[in-house]
């Protein structure tokens, strides 16, 4: 993987951005992203920022690479073949394409959640488990334990499966098996959480929990999240960023955006008139 | 994790398993070669074992080419101490042995093997010539007019207005058996000399001769059933029109339900065979690497256990699997040349 | 516009319905036909396998009383408590022929006793040494023991069973079955169970003849087999599935294990015989050489198997660890191992159960042999189960038809066994999404 980038110290002007002060300071930042699938430019010099005690949510249509840009986050797309990422990351002011960055160390401190709840077809315990064994985060099986039944806890599920810790996670419904990989994420500890469509697949039930649980979340984590659901964002999120053709549209504030939109592609695709 | 420990233990049997291979120095007698001689031998290794302290030879059934390339390979203890042959080892054979190293090399003729011809015993014997056994089952027959025509015979009468008015049909070993060579070189080439103006071609055109005496027809009046003679055995016994042809042992192991056949009006016993009277017999004999004999232990008790008379006598045991003693002149002939140390030259040394 | 309701009552579709419907019970037919010829062959392989190969692990023996004298044995009456030391020159033959000669006193002449003695195996006599040196004190008594015949005693028994006696078929002559009929009148001749067709090595003599040595020889075969291509197989897999780049390279090195994976097994024979036997000069014969040259004809398998399995595992199990902050190492060891290992494991036991039927590649390296000693380690001279069956099978004693079957019978179950296995494990391990 090649990632030849300038390291831009200057911050740059977020383009239709009203404010750059909010509730966190920044968290990551990505400044001047540009993502190739072979011949496909999937995100083209894109900015952004994920700030502390906030959910940035990112919206636009099918296609227009948010999935690609939140994998930049974490370096997920270094394991596409095919796939090239120029730009600048930075993680509380580190390049994360830095070599000195360990990119076990980067999905350790920023965890991911998937569009579809995908456990290991291990037992609940185990899938929780397994982040904080690889990272060596326990030492014993009691602090594992602990380890555990905390993040169970904070993803809500603990009393539905407190019982049934050893069964296989698959006998979850698809509502706790989601708030169950987002409790795996937070057994690692991480600083930064990644969702990609965390509530596609659920039913508006299960989708109200993990949206709570999200709002709650806020409290000790920088968030970012991509959905398809308009009132989704306007719900949870305290900044989004309109998207499309892999370019950044609009950022600012939920409430400005939705309210008062300052691009007329954003008006169009929050009234719904395309997209 | 569990799975690294599993490839580490199974790794650990591996580098155990190879260390083993490095095998100390041989106390054990090899032989290796023909496949006709490989149930004698392995009779005489079985008796050597349970009669001596050494310990039971190993006996490998290579083929008597084969067991002579290994037997030749060289004169180092990772060779073959003894090959089995059914033939005569060719000079071809002695010069490349030499090259290697092998030069003290000790012919042991053993006696004799005979290819029997034979039906069931529901049907009545028959009498064949060679010349017959030729017509039968060449792949071409020579006309009046001294050409060459794909075999036309259909019937044993067609062969010969004398013999019964029933369909050829011939169950027999493929090529690549050693029955089969000595079957083609016995019975198809003696028949085929019968002709005069065949037997000049031996002379000016070889490949031809070779061609016309050495090749079976294909035309499913022979019928190739496989290496293993005791499925022609069966197959005789289902089919009792049918004619097979296999080792003599397996006639006589199985004398109660096939007979064999006449051939130029010889009966197939062992008389005859020993005798040479019966045409299609050959000579068996296994061959002694000098240079092993005094460092593998046991050789030549086990060269004495197979001349004895107690195993290649008229009487012997190995006569009982079917083995036709040689005359009583030339076991006292091959025991004076064994025990003297008799050893092969190249017709050119001689 | 047609009326669709006029178009699905009309004739022509009903026709076209009822020709579908035709076609349907035509195929099942067809297919249920074809189960029923496979089945049909099958059993058929099994009742003839079965009603000749029972017979494998009985052999007819005469009860006769023996006399253990120390003086034609030669042997000295050893102080109470100690063991007997039976000297090679012992002539238990000379006992035996004794015991016959007391039962049969008619027989007179040379040639009598020899037919007479004939009618015993010819391995009674070393049979006889074992029994006394289990139990010592026989030595000096005169006891009842049961000794092996010679294969020609049970063929006339058998003959007799099947021909209703009516005009048995025999290699013996008229006295000999006269001897076999008094014995038998006494209820001395009886079909016992041969427990030497499980532990003996081979032999010329059928009643003598066992699997013992090919088995273990099987069994240290496919140890060496496992340990090299079951590590090597899977390491190669997952190098190939998971880390090698898609390159020219890597794409010519996947034909050629496919390929490899389909080329006749006597030439993996002669690799070993190239490379174990002439380049690294391991010995002939040997299980070490046998299991390393079946693990070269086993090693695409389980290649091909193991990476089919793994690459059968869902791409979001891999995700979803990196995600975690797995390095690529433990993504395969943790997660990916572990779901691809049931199919892994098939295919390994496929595999070796195809190495277990080989005879082709061990004839170059020389365990088509005859070999009377049961191996003890990976260096000993040893065959294998198929090449004891093949040497079997072509044996002119027709004793040994019965011991083929046996074989085959022996083989068969061991096949069962590991293709068993590997259908359990895949029922127990294997994931469902
Ligand atoms: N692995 C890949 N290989 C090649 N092209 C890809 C790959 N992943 C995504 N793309 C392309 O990159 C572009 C952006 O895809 P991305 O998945 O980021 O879209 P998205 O905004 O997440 O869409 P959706 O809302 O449908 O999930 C698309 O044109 C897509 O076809
Ligand atoms: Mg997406």
């Amino acid at each position: 993987m090649t990632n030849a980038i300038a390291p831009t110290n200057s911050a740059h002007a977020i383009p239709g951005s009203s404010a750059r002060a909010g509730r966190g300071s920044i968290k990551m930042s990505a400044r001047a992203v540009n993502v190739h699938y072979g011949a496909t430019h999937a995100v083209k010099d894109a900015v952004l920022d994920i700030s502390i005690n906030e959910v940035t949510a990112l919206i636009g249509p099918s296609g227009c690479g948010k999935s690609t840009l939140l994998r930049c986050f974490n370096r997920m797309n270094d394991d596409i073949v095919g796939c090239r990422v120029t730009g600048d990351i930075r993680l509380d002011g580190e390049p994360i394409n830095d070599s000195e960055m360990d990119v076990v160390e980067l999905r350790a401190r920023v965890g991911m959640v998937f569009q579809k709840p995908y456990p290991f077809p291990k037992s609940i315990e185990e899938n929780i488990a397994y982040g904080p064994r690889i990272h060596g985060l326990a030492k014993k099986g009691m602090e594992l334990d602990a380890i555990v039944e905390r993040s169970l806890q904070r993803a809500g599920l603990w009393d539905e499966v407190r019982d049934r810790l050893g069964s296989p996670a698959n006998s979850l419904s698809g509502g706790q098996q989601q708030r169950l990989c987002i409790a795996r994420a937070l057994a690692v500890d991480p600083e930064v959480i990644l969702m990609d469509e965390p509530c596609s697949a659920l039913d508006p039930i299960a989708t109200a929990k993990v949206e709570e649980l999200i709002d709650e979340l806020r409290g000790g984590y920088a968030i970012a999240i991509v959905t398809h659901n308009l009132q989704q964002a306007a719900r949870i999120s305290q900044k989004t960023a309109f998207f499309h053709m892999g370019q950044l549209i609009e950022y600012g504030p939920t409430s400005e955006i939705f309210t008062n939109p300052k691009v007329q592609k954003t008006n169009d695709y929050i009234t719904g008139r395309y997209g | 994790m569990r799975s690294n420990q599993l490839s580490i233990a199974v790794l650990a049997l591996a580098s155990v398993a190879l260390w083993a291979g490095h095998a100390s120095a041989r106390d054990q007698i090899r032989i290796v070669g023909s496949s006709t001689v490989y149930p004698f031998s392995t009779v005489v290794a079985e008796e050597f074992g349970r009669s001596t302290s050494f310990k039971t030879p190993i006996v490998e059934s290579t083929g008597t080419g084969g067991g002579l390339k290994l037997f030749c390979a060289g004169a180092g203890l990772d060779t073959p101490d003894i090959a089995n042959a059914s033939r005569r080892i060719k000079s071809s054979e002695i010069e490349l042995c030499q090259k290697n190293g092998v030069s003290k090399i000790i012919e042991v003729e053993i006696g004799y093997d005979g290819i029997a011809i034979a039906r069931s015993k529901e049907s009545n014997s028959i009498d064949l010539t060679l010349k017959q056994i030729f017509l039968a089952l060449a792949r071409e027959v020579p006309t009046p007019s001294g050409e060459f025509v794909a075999n036309p015979n259909i019937t044993w009468k067609d062969v010969d207005p004398s013999l019964p008015d029933i369909k050829i049909e011939v169950l027999g070993p493929p090529p690549t058996s050693g029955t089969r060579d000595a079957f083609n070189e016995l019975a198809m080439e003696g028949g085929c000399k019968t002709f005069p103006e065949i037997e000049a071609l031996e002379k000016t055109d070889k490949t031809t001769y070779k061609r016309i005496c050495q090749s079976i027809r294909e035309d499913g009046a022979y019928v190739e059933a496989g290496e293993n003679d005791n499925l022609i055995v069966q197959k005789l016994v289902a089919n009792p029109s049918a004619l097979g042809i296999f080792g003599f042992s397996f006639l006589d192991q199985n004398r109660d339900r096939i007979r064999g056949s006449l051939v130029n009006g010889v009966e197939s016993d062992f008389d005859n065979i020993a005798s040479g009277k019966y045409p299609v017999s050959r000579p068996l004999f296994f061959y002694v690497k000098g240079e092993h004999i005094g460092t593998i232990p046991g050789i030549s008790e086990y060269v004495n256990e197979f001349i004895g008379e107690k195993a290649i006598g008229d009487y012997g045991y190995l006569a009982d699997r079917g083995l036709i003693p040689a005359p009583s002149d030339e076991r006292k002939l091959i025991r004076a040349d064994v025990n003297a140390g008799k050893v092969v030259k190249l017709a050119a040394e001689n | 516009m047609v009326d669709p309701r006029s178009h699905w009552q009309s004739e022509s579709f009903k026709r076209r319905l009822r020709r579908r419907n035709a076609s349907e019970r035509r195929f099942r037919f067809f297919g249920v036909a074809a189960v029923l010829v496979a089945g049909a062959a099958l059993s058929l392989l099994l009742v003839s396998v079965l009603s000749n190969g029972l017979g494998a692990a009985y052999r007819t023996e005469f009860a006769l009383d023996v006399e253990f004298d120390p003086e034609i044995l030669g042997i000295e009456t050893p102080p109470p408590g100690e063991a007997v030391e039976i000297l090679a020159s012992a002539d238990f033959g000379a006992i035996l022929r004794t015991s016959l000669m007391r039962r049969f006193p008619e027989a007179e002449g040379r040639s009598e006793i020899r037919e007479l003695t004939a009618l015993l195996s010819r391995g009674a006599s070393a049979e006889l040494a074992d029994r006394l040196r289990a139990k010592p004190a026989l030595l000096g008594q005169r006891a009842r023991i049961w000794i092996p015949t010679s294969d020609d005693v049970n063929f006339l028994l058998k003959s007799r069973e099947s021909d209703s006696g009516a005009n048995p078929s025999t290699r013996l002559s008229d006295r000999q079955v006269g001897w076999v009929d008094a014995l038998m009148d006494e209820d001395r001749v009886a079909n016992r169970f041969n427990s030497r067709f499980f532990t003996a090595g081979d032999s010329r003599e059928p009643e003598l003849a066992g699997i013992g040595g090919a088995l273990i020889g099987t069994a240290l075969t496919l140890l060496v087999t496992l340990a090299v291509s079951f590590p090597l197989g899977v390491s190669a897999a997952i190098y190939l599935e998971e880390f090698a780049p898609d390159n020219r390279w890597t794409r010519l090195l996947e034909v050629n294990i496919n390929n490899l994976a389909a080329v006749p097994s006597i030439v993996f024979g002669l690799l070993g015989l190239a490379v174990f036997l002439g380049l690294f000069g391991m010995p002939r014969s040997a299980p070490v050489v046998g299991g390393l040259t079946l693990a070269l004809m086993t090693l695409p398998v389980i290649i091909i198997a193991s990476r089919a399995s793994i690459a059968a595992v869902p791409f979001w199990i891999r995700e979803s660890a990196r995600g975690l902050g797995a390095s690529p190492v433990q993504v395969v060891a943790h997660q990916v191992l572990p779901i691809a290992m049931p199919g892994i494991v098939t295919g390994t036991l496929l595999g070796l159960a195809r190495a277990m039927g080989e005879t082709a590649p061990l004839l170059m390296i020389g365990m088509v042999a005859f070999i009377v000693d049961v191996p003890t380690n990976f260096a000993d001279a040893s065959s294998a189960l198929p090449v004891q069956i093949f040497l079997w099978a072509d044996s002119p004693e027709r004793g040994f038809v019965e011991k083929v079957s046996g074989a085959i019978l022996v083989l068969l179950a061991l096949l069962a066994i590991l293709n068993g296995a590997a259908i359990m494990l895949r029922q127990r391990f294997e994931q469902r999404w």
